[in-house]
């Protein structure tokens, strides 16, 4: 490894994007967990096809938040063994990048699971979202960037603390509640199902909140994390 | 030391002071009646307990940029006396909200705001009491502690929008000027109590690392295990 910033990041994106496309456990896990999400709602909120395009937005943005809590949850599970985790931090390597070649695998990994479970959702709820897939898909990438930029960093915690996977959630969900607030808006403009139709002003609350938390999570991971 | 019954002292005569400026002092309001007393201590309560969250977010950056473990504690201390301030919000808003508004709770920016930030820093806290005593936790949580501030920004923002462009204006920008005298005085006095309770709690943590830091050491020599 010749140790420059990007091939830190490149070299542990391709070692753990080998090791899940060998095992698939996190994505086969993440879809059936989607999918009974889906289905939860589906029995839950569901009745007829005027409120099932209400729902939708909601439906759609808390699936993508609590499969993102299981895949962030992951983040360091591998590392978490044989003292992993203490090497890579005592390795010379920046600790931001790494932080940054987990971030990226995240935003993939919730991409992917959410490509394949929204026409799932949209199928099953008897909702068209085709003519709108461009910016959902836009809206979507958003969100999940705002997510995983949050709380990626807050994912050591399951290295360290008691009760992590309870812990998790606690802090996480308040942390992203403007991205939720804004995404479940953005897509309901979008679907006609809120009064204002402009998703715009959603969008740019979503932009703002990925860069702050980007920035302020990369900078501050290199102090969060001690030997 | 002989500060701290001084300071006991002073907040017990600004806490009897404040209740003479809230009941006989200001004037009844006409709309709302004995109800709005509340108010006196609903406002600074709301004050202090984000200004208990500032100083947390504030030490446990010091913490994070190397300033010893005393900041982590006092961060710790200054979230928990901010808490309790929130309880005291979170219980006198809906009392003065019911027969005013005819409603327990609103989705308003700043209850809404107030109480996510309630909500993420007793995370903060469960994860400090019961997360275990590791200095990985312990930065964690510092880091928490400072990513919870510019998510006030965001809450806020994010629920003014929600909600529409019209804000409900919490009425209280029509106070007389006796009433607010009261809440100077007011917020004077549980300034006051905001000290002794930082202070109180500090100095327990402080003794309890203490007494840590020295059955280690004993147990070390031998004597205990």
């Amino acid at each position: 490894m010749s140790g420059g910033y990007l091939d830190i990041v490149l070299t542990m994106l391709v070692k753990d994007l080998r090791i899940e496309l060998r095992s698939k456990e996190v994505l086969l896990t993440l879809l059936l967990f989607g999918l009974v999400m889906v289905l939860v709602f589906a029995f839950g909120f569901a009745t007829d096809p005027a409120v099932s395009r209400a729902v939708m937005p909601g439906i759609l943005w808390t699936t993508l938040l609590f499969s993102g809590t299981l895949a962030i949850g992951r983040t360091f599970a591998r590392e978490s063994k044989d003292g992993a985790f203490t090497a890579l931090v005592l390795s010379p390597a920046a600790r931001s990048a790494v932080l940054l070649a987990k971030i990226i695998a995240n935003i993939g990994l919730m991409a992917l699971v959410m490509v394949l479970l929204v026409p799932v959702l949209a199928v099953m709820l008897r909702v068209d979202l085709s003519p709108h897939a461009g910016i959902i898909a836009l809206q979507i990438g958003l969100g999940a960037v705002g997510f995983t930029v949050v709380g990626t960093p807050l994912a050591v915690m399951a290295v360290n603390a008691r009760f992590a996977e309870v812990l998790l959630p606690l802090v996480v969900f308040p942390l992203a509640s403007p991205v939720l607030i804004a995404g479940v808006n953005a897509t309901g403009a979008v679907l006609g199902t809120v009064v204002d139709p402009d998703p715009a002003p959603w969008m740019k609350l979503m932009t703002a909140f990925d860069a702050i938390y980007a920035v302020g999570g990369l900078f501050l991971f290199e102090r969060m994390v001690t030997e | 030391m002989k500060v701290f019954p001084a300071l006991t002292a002073v907040a017990t005569a600004g806490v009897l002071a404040a209740l003479y400026m809230v009941f006989e002092y200001a004037p009844l309001e006409a709309d709302m009646g004995v109800v709005q007393k509340i108010f006196y201590f609903h406002l600074p309560s709301a004050w202090l307990c984000y200004l208990g969250f500032l100083i947390g977010a504030g030490a446990s950056a010091g913490y994070l940029w190397g300033k010893g473990p005393k900041w982590d504690l006092f961060a710790l201390s200054a979230v928990e006396v901010g808490l309790l301030f929130g309880a005291i919000v979170l219980v006198t808003g809906p009392l003065w909200a019911r027969p005013v508004w005819g409603v327990w709770w609103k989705w308003e920016p700043r209850l809404t705001t107030m109480l996510l930030l309630i909500i993420f820093y007793a995370a903060y806290w469960v994860l400090r009491v019961y997360g275990g005593e590791s200095e990985g936790v312990r930065r964690f949580a510092a880091a928490l502690g400072v990513f919870g501030a510019p998510n006030i920004y965001f809450v806020n923002q994010a629920v003014k929008m929600w909600r529409g462009v019209h804000p409900d204006v919490i009425r209280g920008g029509g106070l007389a000027p006796s009433m607010w005298t009261a809440v100077w005085v007011s917020l004077a006095a549980l300034l006051l109590v905001f000290a002794l309770l930082l202070t109180l709690r500090y100095r327990a943590r402080r003794d309890e690392r203490a007494a840590r830091l020295l059955r280690r050491r004993l147990g070390r020599i031998g004597g205990l295990s």
